[in-house]
């Protein structure tokens, strides 16, 4: 599976209208998603604030970034705002209600403790389900709410350089080496993908 | 007219195109040179550099980018994301009609394809110039490998083709750069296809730099820097592409005059003289018509692109397309099959990993109807795949999360093989593109109409392809073996050819064995839509050698006289 089909398999990425970019134009996104003063333009600031605590507990901050201090809620924000159809934004923001209201209280009125467990709980259920099932909408959040974290953070400077390894230039390719002998002995952030 | 006259033509600038370029202008052959689309310079690649995280939105395409490429981001394709969607053909302002559903997939601009491909790079063999002919299907190709082997050595030392010399019949070996290594799962797959099942696994040959060329012809071209990035453009020329290559060579003869945003139309034939006298181009960003002039036309605007043109010539000589006295231009499409294969899971090997990216996986050479193999289909099929370890995406589904999280994906994860095949599909009179004069595109021209599809043999080698991917993963002691089916239409494997084939009889094909026209020996068509058969091979390779060894005729035959 590459990378596309497996952020497909979050949903049925439908398809949508209007008109196209220009030509040869030179993008930026992540990182202008990264500047201090941008603003969300899909989640209102309640919603966003609520992406941002929930990605924060699924890759917190320990002695490298954190998901926020990554730039996910604005990635996360970006991907609903242009990438995603309106029945994945709908079923995003159902989902989410439905997991604002699981913890008894809203959630960010719960303290640090309680939004952990929620989340690890509401984690392991939507886990559980057999293949081919389909989780609760707030377990259901939960899930998606992972995949999009891990998308946003692991292609981020600090998820690539400083939790994974990332080389833009290797000029050699070694094919068979120790483990230890790879660079710092991580995960790549770019695995090789034969693309035909 | 005086100003618009030229010894030579060329239509297109893709793999054919380039090579006719470079070999015209080599030869000292004034040559115009024609892309419809905009120029891209060797280095004006402006993703080239960018790092996972400087590309827009996960490098997914956007909402908008479905509306403007409704077909390109059909499942079969991977082309369209923020870091390479820039070198496609929007598919609002190139439409095509699909009587049955054709994947096409293209790219407008100098360069056109070559900047994109997949690199792969392996000769056709005698068995596969010689099977039309044995087996009764289509036309006997006119040429045999001895006729174009020593083109596939000038070509490959000129664009430098990582491979290994493997000895095998059905995949000549050739004048190559050294291979990249297999990694320790793909070696330990080597070992036991050949001792269970005595196929060969070989490292793929691709058209990268593993060490400097051969040559000093390419100043602009250093070595594979194993970014795996290729389709974006290579800014240390590590990949063959016509904007690295031949275009520079041709432009460095003095001999080439260069015109882009020209889309030829038409070609122009003069009944008196019995030639083509030159073409009509419309520009594409002014609307304005222009007619050029030359003694010698090279079509090598791909496939369809060049049965485009042909079949929108007509004239009182030829008023079913140009050079069609054969009823056969537009017919034949042949492309290969494509989309399905197998994966498997493997244990062990996790204290040995890699560095770099290498741009070529392994290939497993046909091995179908060969020797005492025979099947109930023709032909055969190849894979292409790669062993490799799994990224941080396993861990969506695994119990992680948090700082677990973090940890765990910090670790390489375990290693998986995956493998594709590519089947090759029999020329069809009844598989052919037309002209829809209902349907015009923004410029006023016909849209193509595509009706081809897959026949009893490719269907009966289709099952074949997924029964022994899945057989060999097992075979091998591979876990959760599974197989995958990407919706795929003809097309689909971007190796279209057949609307022009070579034949030895006027009247069932299009071109002779020079690849000049049989009808008009002005006009040589050296782009994929010669191929007389498909092969299983990725084609490319053998379009260049036929577009230097068509060159290297037709100025000969200049000298004498004869065009």
């Amino acid at each position: 599976m590459n990378r596309r089909e497996w952020l497909k398999s979050m949903s049925a990425l439908a398809i949508g209208a209007i008109a196209g970019p220009s030509l040869f134009a030179v993008f930026d996104a992540h990182a202008e998603s990264q500047k201090p003063d941008a603003k969300p333009q899909f989640f209102d600031p309640a919603q966003y604030s609520l992406v941002g605590a929930v990605s924060q507990i699924i890759i917190p901050r320990t002695d490298t970034p954190g998901a926020v201090e990554a730039g996910v809620p604005l990635f996360v924000d970006q991907l609903f705002k242009a990438v995603y159809a309106k029945p994945d934004q709908a079923r995003y923001l159902t989902a989410m209600a439905a997991f604002d209201k699981a913890g008894g209280k809203p959630f960010m009125q719960l303290d640090d403790a309680q939004r952990k467990a929620l989340v690890t709980r509401l984690h392991a259920e939507a886990l559980a389900v057999p293949k081919g099932g389909k989780p609760a909408p707030a377990a259901d959040f939960v899930l998606m709410s992972k995949k999009l974290t891990m998308l946003g953070f692991f292609l981020s400077q600090p998820g690539c350089t400083q939790v994974l390894q990332y080389d833009p230039v290797p000029a050699a390719w070694k094919a068979d080496i120790p483990l230890a002998q790879a660079g710092n002995g991580r995960a790549w952030a770019v695995e090789a993908e034969l693309k035909i | 007219m005086e100003k618009n006259t030229f010894d030579a033509i060329v239509v297109g600038t893709g793999v054919s195109g380039g090579w006719a370029a470079k070999e015209l202008t080599e030869k000292g052959v004034k040559t115009l040179v024609l892309d419809r689309g905009p120029m891209v310079q060797h280095l004006d690649y402006p993703t080239a550099m960018k790092a996972p995280w400087e590309l827009p939105y996960g490098d997914e395409p956007t909402q908008e980018d479905l509306a403007r490429w409704p077909k390109h981001t059909r499942p079969s394709f991977y082309g369209i994301t923020q870091s390479t969607k820039h070198w496609f053909a929007d598919d609002i302002d190139n439409p095509y009609e699909e009587t049955k559903p054709f994947d096409w997939f293209r790219g407008y601009h100098v360069g056109g394809r070559s900047l994109m491909w997949g690199r792969q790079s392996y000769r056709f063999s005698e068995m596969d110039f010689e099977a039309n002919g044995k087996e009764g299907v289509g036309v006997d190709w006119p040429i045999r490998y001895n006729d174009l082997a020593p083109w596939y050595d000038h070509v490959e030392h000129f664009i430098g083709v990582s491979g290994n010399n493997d000895h095998l019949a059905q995949l000549p070996d050739g004048d190559f750069l050294p291979p990249m290594d297999l990694n320790c799962v793909e070696k330990e797959f080597q070992g036991r296809l050949d001792s269970k099942f005595n196929r060969k696994l070989i490292i793929g040959r691709t058209a990268n730099l593993s060490a400097p060329l051969k040559h000093d012809q390419s100043p602009q071209r250093g070595t594979c820097q194993y970014r795996n990035l290729c389709m974006r453009g290579c800014p240390f020329g590590g990949y063959f592409s016509s904007n690295s290559s031949t275009l520079p060579s041709a432009e460095r003869t003095g001999n080439m005059t260069r015109v882009t945003n020209a889309i030829v139309y038409e070609l122009i034939y003069d009944n008196a003289k019995g030639k083509a006298t030159g073409v009509r181009v419309l520009d594409a960003e002014t609307g304005k018509h222009t007619e050029y002039y030359a003694k010698v036309i090279f079509m090598c605007a791909s496939t369809f692109g060049t049965a485009h043109i042909l079949m929108n010539s007509t004239s009182t000589r030829f008023p079913n397309g140009f050079g069609n006295d054969s009823g056969e231009l537009g017919h034949n499409i042949m492309d290969h099959l494509f989309g399905t294969g197998a994966r498997a899971m493997v244990d062990g090997h996790e204290d040995r990993y890699y560095s770099g990216r290498r741009p070529t996986g392994f290939y497993i050479p046909r091995y179908r109807n060969i020797g005492s193999d025979k099947q109930a289909y023709l032909r055969g099929f190849g894979f292409q795949g790669g062993a490799g370890r799994q990224d941080w995406t396993r861990l969506v589904q695994e119990d992680a999360l948090g700082e677990d999280l973090k940890r765990a994906a910090q670790e390489p994860g375990p290693w998986y093989v995956s493998m594709m095949g590519f089947g090759e599909m029999l020329p069809s009179h009844k598989n052919f593109v037309t002209l829809d004069r209902n349907h015009k595109d923004k410029y006023g021209l016909p849209v193509l109409n595509f009706d081809a599809a897959h026949q009893e043999n490719e269907i009966m080698m289709g099952k074949a392809i997924i029964a022994d991917a899945m057989e060999m993963l097992s075979g091998a002691g591979y876990r959760n073996v599974n197989s995958f089916t990407m919706k795929a239409n003809v097309g689909a494997g971007i190796h279209e050819m057949g609307t022009a084939r070579m034949g030895r009889d006027p009247k069932t094909s299009v071109l002779n064995g020079w690849n000049q026209m049989h009808a008009c020996k002005n006009v040589y068509v050296t782009d994929g839509s010669a191929m007389a058969s498909s092969a299983c091979q990725n084609p490319s390779l053998t379009y260049m050698a036929l577009t230097a060894r068509a060159a290297n005729h037709a100025v000969e035959e200049l000298k004498r006289g004869n065009l």
